[in-house]
């Protein structure tokens, strides 16, 4: 009895993530261009899509990867796994990483 | 009358040819134009021709620039490295010990001396005996033969103490060690997902070719891992100016679209966190391995994963595998040495600026008693005991805080824990001593030892580009680490049975970086002191000894009380 109330609340949560997962748009490629804000407190990082070939622009809000952007730990020719939300027009970054691997 | 006729003719043949004349004029116009239309349109066909070439010609040019470009070396290899200068000014305090190694070559000095000077059976029987006694010893293999051997011969080994090499407490110091570090890093990305990164390193102590400066060349060593240079450490301890492949690894991401990676080859397993404050690079990202438990250059493999998890940024977790020492063929008449492997379990649930957290497992299997080297105070060393398998967990964090006054402040703490699983072997060229079980020629029955280990540290960023950092460690009596490779002289101080504190300040130029973004040059100066408690940091071959107990005992190593190591370098990272 416990195991399949476990497994179901598994299924459920895992269906739950999945679906939240499902409204993002993941995209890989190289950075070809970050736009910082003059405050600082925005970006508009461009990402050339490995599979498409086409260009996609990302605005990034998060301190994070703003930090990242300042002190170059993430600069133009690097590749970045982006999850993004389309959003009042645009796409709203939810994570933006270099390429897991080592 | 004819001339009447003859102009009559005349008009009548003009009448009867005009129109055929005009009609032949047309004819040609005729001809003409449409000689000329043909004209014009095999010319608007050359020009169509022409237009179409053109065209081709521009896509074909476009198609070859961006070939070129996608070609460009900057796209697709990067170049860097660093190099150190570094000054090592060193004290220490020993104990007093009985040096073993010296203890040995004494005895068969005087006894072929007393046999040369007076050969009879007397002196000609002490001189087989001990070599006897030495063959009988180099058979034995485990903790059972060892008590066995010595209850056999015990008058034997009671003897030897009649040629005991006692060495009294002394203050090793050296004011100026000189070193030359040189690093070369490569990165080629060789097709979408799959890279390769190399490193080359050369380490070299200023006017030498060798490692006598850092391994008390020409007397016992002070620790296991300052004996000499070998597969893990080369490049990392100063030796020679031999350039050695430090990293040589390929690794293909994006495996299944997912952020999956695999990567084999020579490893990035030294350097890791939280020693890259003190070594003032970048965070390791993905690679690397806890400072505290791994700090040695493998030859492995690794499978990750970093799922993109709202709430654990830049959460991984990754299985590695190392291989410590090959033994070549088995079921062979001269080999009965397993190969030594490293298996590990790493997870980091959160990796960003404000927090970083990492968990670690690893095991050692089949540890050897010493690794493979070559003209080492001891001779040539080599594996010849399998003493049994380690386990580490480590749990650790760092966290950067900014706006701490003007500047911004890191501070990490990272805890460890050891747990040896000795086997029933003994190591019979370090007198039958064990997985930290035994001294010298006094076995102990394998039983398990448990360490553990603590690191705390801060360093204080400063807008004038100054860090100022301050590192504590602390090992306890059975604390073993497996971290030969790090960037300490006296010994790594993450495998210290004691307490050591390390001071350090750090200046960057202000200069624009050139070669890369990450390029820069600073000077540090900085001060270590080791407070040893118990002997054999470093070393998982026999019992740790209270420091302050040490009073003459048979020892294969100088024990040091206490080490000081007073530095400074220029670096330049490119």
């Amino acid at each position: 009895m416990d195991r399949k109330l476990v497994s179901a609340v598994v299924v459920a949560l895992a269906m739950a993530w999945q679906g939240a997962m499902a409204e993002d748009v993941t995209v890989v490629g190289p950075v070809t261009r970050i736009v910082l804000a003059p405050d600082g407190q925005s970006a508009v990082a461009t990402l050339k899509d490995v599979r498409s070939g086409s260009e996609v622009r990302i605005d990034i809000s998060d301190e994070l990867t703003l930090d990242k952007f300042k002190d170059r730990r993430i600069v133009e020719g690097d590749e970045v796994r982006s999850r993004f939300e389309k959003k009042e027009g645009g796409n709203a970054s939810k994570s933006f990483r270099k390429t897991a691997g080592c | 009358m004819r001339r009447k006729k003859l102009s009559g003719v005349m008009v009548a043949v003009a009448l009867l040819l005009g129109p055929l004349a005009a009609v032949a004029a047309d004819e040609d116009v005729s001809r003409r134009i449409d000689a000329l239309s043909r004209e014009i349109e095999q010319l608007k066909a050359q020009v169509r021709v022409n237009e179409e070439k053109a065209a081709r010609s521009e896509v074909e040019a476009k198609a070859v620039t961006q070939r070129s470009q996608e070609r460009a070396l900057d796209r697709w290899l990067t170049i860097g490295g660093d190099y150190r200068f570094r000054v090592d000014s060193l004290r220490g305090e020993t104990r007093p010990f009985t040096d073993v190694a010296a203890t040995f070559a004494n005895a068969q000095n005087r006894l072929q001396a007393e046999f040369f000077a007076n050969p009879n059976a007397a002196t000609g029987g002490a001189l087989t005996g001990l070599m006897q006694f030495a063959q009988g010893m180099n058979a034995v293999r485990t903790y059972s033969d060892a008590l066995a051997f010595l209850g056999a011969n015990g008058a034997m080994a009671q003897g030897l103490g009649n040629f005991a090499v006692p060495v009294a407490a002394y203050k090793p110091r050296n004011d100026t060690l000189y070193t030359n570090r040189l690093r070369l890093d490569l990165h080629a990305k060789a097709t979408q997902d799959v890279s390769v990164t190399t490193r080359l390193a050369m380490y070299k102590t200023f006017g030498a070719q060798d490692d006598d400066a850092v391994t008390n060349g020409g007397a016992a060593p002070f620790f296991a891992d300052r004996v000499g240079v070998f597969d893990g450490t080369v490049g990392h301890v100063p030796s020679s100016s031999t350039v050695a492949v430090d990293r040589a690894y390929a690794t293909w991401s994006n495996i299944t679209g997912r952020d999956i990676w695999f990567s084999v080859g020579r490893r990035p397993s030294t350097n890791g966190a939280p020693s890259n404050l003190k070594l003032n690079e970048p965070r390791p990202g993905n690679g690397g391995t806890p400072s505290l438990l791994v700090d040695y250059a493998f030859d492995g493999m690794t499978l990750g994963y970093a799922p993109d998890i709202d709430g654990f940024a830049g959460a991984y977790g990754k299985i590695c595998y190392g291989r410590g020492f090959e033994s070549g063929f088995r079921h062979t008449p001269a080999n009965a040495i397993q190969d030594t492997d490293m298996f590990g379990l790493s997870v980091v649930p959160i990796d960003t600026d404000k927090l970083r957290v990492w968990t670690q497992w690893n095991r050692g299997f089949h540890i050897f008693d010493a690794p493979k080297m070559s003209g080492t105070f001891f001779g040539d060393t080599a594996p010849r005991a399998d003493l049994g398998d380690i386990d580490w967990f480590g749990l650790g964090a760092m966290s950067t805080l900014k706006n701490i006054g003007p500047g911004s402040l890191t501070l990490f703490a990272d805890a460890a824990l050891s747990v040896t699983h000795p086997s029933n072997n003994v190591s019979a060229q370090f007198g039958f001593q064990g997985l930290l079980t035994g001294g010298f020629f006094a076995p102990e029955a394998p039983t398990s030892k448990t360490g553990h280990a603590i690191a705390l540290g801060l360093r204080y960023d400063l807008p004038s580009r100054t860090r100022i950092g301050f590192e504590y460690n602390r090992g306890s009596k059975n604390w073993i680490t497996f971290a030969p490779a790090a960037d300490d002289v006296w010994t790594a101080k993450a495998g210290a049975r004691g307490n050591v504190y390390e001071l350090y300040v750090i200046q960057e130029f202000g200069g624009t970086p050139v070669s890369s973004f990450g390029s820069k040059a600073f000077f540090k100066l900085g001060a270590q002191y080791y407070d040893f408690k118990y002997t054999g940091s470093n070393n998982w071959v026999g019992a740790p000894v209270r420091i302050a107990d040490i009073n003459g005992q048979f020892s294969t190593l100088t024990p040091l009380k206490k080490a000081w190591d007073i530095y400074a370098t220029f670096e330049v990272k490119f």
